[in-house]
């Protein structure tokens, strides 16, 4: 039996963060009532004309900066035609000779590996609208036509046909989105739309230098789906080759239901897109200012920030990885360690990442609310926390003060002061406590003496109940234990 | 009828009423319009309503009174005037309402003009004879059984006529200059990105150009400063100008110093004997002011005609695609699946003249066509305005005839290469203009054609002011036979 290799080859499509659509100023504001978001312009009336957003430029060149990408200063449009209602124009804009970037890579690294993944451009593009289907008992009865998606942009991002596995092509969205998601350009979120990919399948006998017949799989909603499909597909090429059968170039669908792929087109089938020259926007140069402005833009991406956080703050890899995988996360936190001095920052570094991917993440996810508009703010976070270190409050007391801090958006300090939380820490004080707290458990100072190590909890309990929580833990283990001891001694002698 | 204008110069002297003005426009119609049928719709209750205000508002102290207040227009069919049917004389269009002003009905609605109706023209623009309209075939006023000339064919038979004094055109492949030719009016094309393009229905977007009927060139310059300037809407729209074509029309020494090129070219094809002679005529006028009057040479021209048809039906197939059935429009009753659906709205809806140039586009756009057709017109085109720009350093204009034929019987074909010397405006994005010189033995008038560098708009409206002042020819005649 033949053994084969997988080669696969990516497009993917991301929305371009911006405010308004590419080709007119209607909002890109997700969820909006069926074509709420439309103009004149982008259901294409009598009469109308794109107009250029450069908002959307911005964002691609600085995707293929970030990405290694050479820039390309010409910036032309052309109009690639085909009829669909989805497309009010029939033809759809799109920057593509040459792309705005071209040649780029991006590092990933699956099982322990590091793999430099070789994309060939990102170009610019607008977005199609959205046909709802409305299937009665037997048969299709009409369909509905939304189009606040029409003319948003896109970056279309193609890359070599170099990726070897699902896992890779998994590692390589992953990167991506983070990547993206860093510099803002895209919001990437598969469930609403926002990033979709197609991907191009062949395999070879292992050795071989020519490519297989390229199979393209559209129709992918989710990265599992991509996972699928290229394992489906894999195997259905395997199989006909080892049925001596013969793959040939086309497009398929990707039928998540069936958990298959079918045929939708062969290449003799392929569409004559018709490309021309878009007389409607005047081809312009980006100057070397534009493109060196949005150079220094580029934030520190997630790869280097996660190595600056380990070796700055003494993280764990774990912890460093968390903390960076969202740039908004990041942010939250080094927000916070800088609000700290700079000899504090690596005592305050650990238990900062604790309390932020914890009772913070936990408290967000439940109320779906994204850390950037946390009602603890990163300020407060670490006022509470050194609160805890100086001792002016226990541990379990400061979970307390986080409950009131997240509900009133409140300053810890402020909390602490007015519900008199503050550690008792004053010894005489605790002395007292305890030896009002033996003085009332005859039972378990005699389980004590007779060795019973464990009964001194029960005396505990009784002092922290007195002192309202707030007597300090250590303080009261040490007098306690002084305490006890020498009643055994007196015992004794 | 008076010119524009006069009428805003009365109207604002008190010597006459808008109200009064529009009332005679639309008595001019109903008498002339039976047999010229310049017009698809007459919006007479609101121009008359719209004449009102503004004599009511006029006797009031202080009123300010904007460049055409209260000056009678028409308007081309394929022109967005929010609220009104455009039709672009295309069944497809029939019911469609307007949602928007075009950039230049703006214009017009803030400097206080007058809408009267919405005149006839070939469907899409498509045509040099108005006779691809789905609608009525519009007569040339001078002569009933003869072509108006087209696409703006209901327009400029609306002005020579005298139904209105000025109206808007557009202009792609001489749409504009070619029908004021042929019904003896002035007829101007501006340069390429002079005038937004916004809210006009796209033939071929990278020649489409609104432009100006009149009887005098004092009209179109008048009207081109009201609707002229940079429109963010229309990104190709960067006027590097001035845009008052009013102030300094007049300039006397104009003709002194200039100098104009006749291409040598213009002998290549068969011109029509009158034209030739009233041409020359014209020449020597234009020669006795002091004109000088040299030979070109831009052997270019010879593709003018194909290179044309190839990039204007690319565009076309592509423009048109929009109308599909879908959304607006006229949607066939009969599809049985989506392509279906496309190809009956289509077929039923639309005219032969726009799927012929549809197929031809969609042909010259193919994968395997694309270098030989397309790409080679768009390489010719730049030889082209080499050519013409390399001339503009020898002279100051280029002057032709405006046809080289008279207008022909309804059915019958005028020649490709008849207007196109007015055609390479268009291609190279140049300013042109028609000016009526003289009658023909056939009592039909013709008219001459100066085009000018890009943006050299302003002294192109100076010089063909003077040459209508030496021309002889009788702007204060209007057809007697209607």
């Amino acid at each position: 039996m033949t053994n084969y290799e997988t080669v696969v080859g990516l497009e993917v499509h991301m929305q371009i963060n911006t405010k308004s659509k590419v080709f007119c100023e209607c909002s890109t504001q997700f969820g909006a009532e069926p074509n709420a978001n439309t103009c004149v312009i982008c259901t294409s009336q009598p009469g109308a004309i794109p107009i250029l957003n450069k908002k959307a430029v911005e964002a691609i060149v600085k995707t293929g900066i970030a990405l290694d990408f050479n820039i390309n200063k010409q910036c032309t449009f052309a109009r690639k035609q085909y009829f669909y209602p989805d497309i009010p124009k029939n033809y759809q804009i799109t920057q593509s000779e040459p792309p705005l970037c071209s040649d780029g890579k991006l590092t990933i690294s699956v099982g322990g590996k590091e793999k430099v993944v070789n994309i060939t451009r990102i170009h610019l593009e607008e977005d199609a609208g959205k046909l709802v289907h409305e299937i009665g008992s037997r048969k299709l009865d009409y369909s509905l036509l939304d189009l606040n998606r029409a003319s948003v942009g896109l970056m279309e991002l193609v890359t070599e046909p170099e990726l070897s596995s699902p896992e890779e092509v998994l590692g390589f969205l992953t990167e991506l989105k983070d990547i993206v998601e860093y510099l803002d350009t895209s919001k990437c979120s598969m469930e609403e739309g926002k990033m979709r990919c197609d991907v191009n399948v062949s395999i070879r006998p292992v050795g071989q230098k020519e490519l297989g017949a390229r199979v393209e799989i559209k129709n992918m909603n989710s990265i599992s789906s991509i996972r699928d499909a290229i394992t489906y597909e894999v195997e259905r090429q395997k199989e006909v080759l080892e049925s001596n059968g013969k793959l040939v170039q086309e497009t398929r669908l990707w039928e998540a239901e069936e958990g298959v792929t079918k045929s939708m087109r062969s290449k003799e089938e392929a569409l004559d897109y018709r490309y021309f020259p878009e007389p409607d926007l005047v081809p312009f140069d980006l100057p070397d200012s534009f493109i060196e402005e949005l150079r220094k833009q580029i934030p520190e991406l997630p790869k280097a920030r996660k190595a600056r956080f380990i070796k700055d703050y003494g993280l764990s890899e774990y912890d460093a990885d968390y903390l960076t995988s969202t740039r908004l996360v990041a942010d939250y936190y080094e927000g916070a360690l800088n609000y700290s001095k700079d000899k504090d920052k690596k005592v305050l570094a650990k238990p900062l990442s604790n309390w932020i991917s914890t009772e913070l993440s936990a408290k967000l996810n439940a109320a779906k609310v994204c850390i950037s508009e946390s009602p603890v703010s990163s300020q407060n976070l670490t006022k509470l926390i050194s609160l805890v270190l100086n001792g002016t409050i226990s541990g379990k007391i400061a979970k307390t003060v986080f409950e009131e801090m997240y509900v009133k958006s409140s300053d810890p300090e402020t909390i602490v002061k007015e519900k008199g939380l503050s550690q008792i820490s004053d010894e005489s004080a605790i002395t007292k406590m305890c030896e009002e707290s033996i003085a009332e458990s005859p039972k378990a100072v005699a389980e004590f003496r007779s060795g019973k190590e464990r009964a001194v909890a029960a005396i505990i309990g009784l002092i922290m109940k007195k002192s309202k929580g707030q007597a300090n833990p250590q303080i009261v283990n040490r007098i306690l234990l002084e305490k006890l001891k020498s009643i055994k001694k007196s015992c004794q002698r | 009828m008076i010119s524009a204008r006069d009428i805003k110069a009365k109207i604002c002297s008190s010597e006459i009423r808008s109200a009064g003005t529009v009332k005679e426009c639309f008595e001019r119609i109903k008498k002339v319009d039976p047999k010229v049928k310049a017009f698809l719709r007459l919006s007479r209750e609101n121009a008359l309503n719209q004449a009102e205000r503004v004599d009511n508002n006029k006797d009031r102290k202080n009123a300010k009174y904007g460049l055409l207040e209260g000056v009678p227009i028409a308007i081309k069919d394929n022109i967005m005037v929010k609220g009104e049917g455009m039709t672009s004389a295309s069944k497809y269009l029939e019911h469609y309402v307007s949602t928007y002003d075009a950039t230049v009905i703006e214009k017009l609605k803030e400097a206080g003009a007058i809408f009267i109706g919405r005149t006839n023209m070939d469907e899409f623009a498509m045509g040099g004879s108005t006779e691809s309209s789905a609608y009525q075939k519009t007569t040339n006023p001078w002569n009933v059984e003869y072509i108006p000339g087209g696409s703006s064919g209901g327009s400029a038979a609306a002005v020579s006529a005298g139904m209105v004094p000025f109206a808007l055109g557009s202009d792609t492949g001489g749409s504009i200059r070619q029908p004021a030719g042929f019904c003896g009016i002035v007829g101007y094309k501006p340069s390429y990105g002079l005038i937004s393009r916004y809210g006009v229905c796209a033939l071929a977007s990278s020649f489409d150009q609104v432009g100006t009927f009149s009887k005098t060139v004092a009209d179109s310059a008048l009207l081109t400063s009201v609707i002229a300037g940079k429109d963010y809407r229309d990104p190709v729209c960067e006027p590097k100008e001035s845009m008052d074509y009013v102030h300094e029309l007049d300039n006397p020494d104009i003709l002194k110093t200039l100098r104009v090129g006749i291409p040598k070219q213009l002998l290549d094809y068969k011109t029509d004997a009158e034209i030739t002679k009233y041409f020359n005529d014209a020449g020597n006028k234009l020669k006795l002011e002091g004109v000088e009057i040299i030979e070109i040479d831009i052997p270019a021209y010879k593709y003018v005609p194909a290179l044309y048809k190839v990039i204007m039906c690319a565009e076309v197939s592509a423009n048109i695609a929009t109308f599909d059935g879908i959304r607006y429009g006229y949607r066939s009753p009969n599809g049985r699946s989506l392509n279906d659906e496309y190809a009956k709205s289509r077929a039923e809806s639309l005219g032969y003249e726009v799927k012929k140039r549809i197929l031809f586009g969609t042909y010259v756009l193919g994968a395997k066509n694309y270098h030989r057709c397309y790409h080679q017109a768009q390489k010719v085109r730049t030889l082209l305005i080499n050519q013409i720009t390399a001339v503009y350093k020898k002279c100051d204009f280029i002057f032709t005839p405006a046809t080289l034929q008279m207008p022909v019987k309804f059915g019958d074909v005028l020649p490709e290469e008849c207007d196109l010397f007015l055609i390479a405006a268009n291609l190279a994005g140049l300013p042109g203009i028609t000016v009526p010189c003289s009658f023909t033995s056939s009592g039909m008038p013709m008219g001459v054609h100066f085009m000018g560098s890009r943006f050299s708009d302003a002294k192109l409206f100076q010089v063909a002011n003077a040459f209508e002042k030496i021309s002889g020819f009788d702007i204060d005649k209007y057809p007697t036979n209607l």
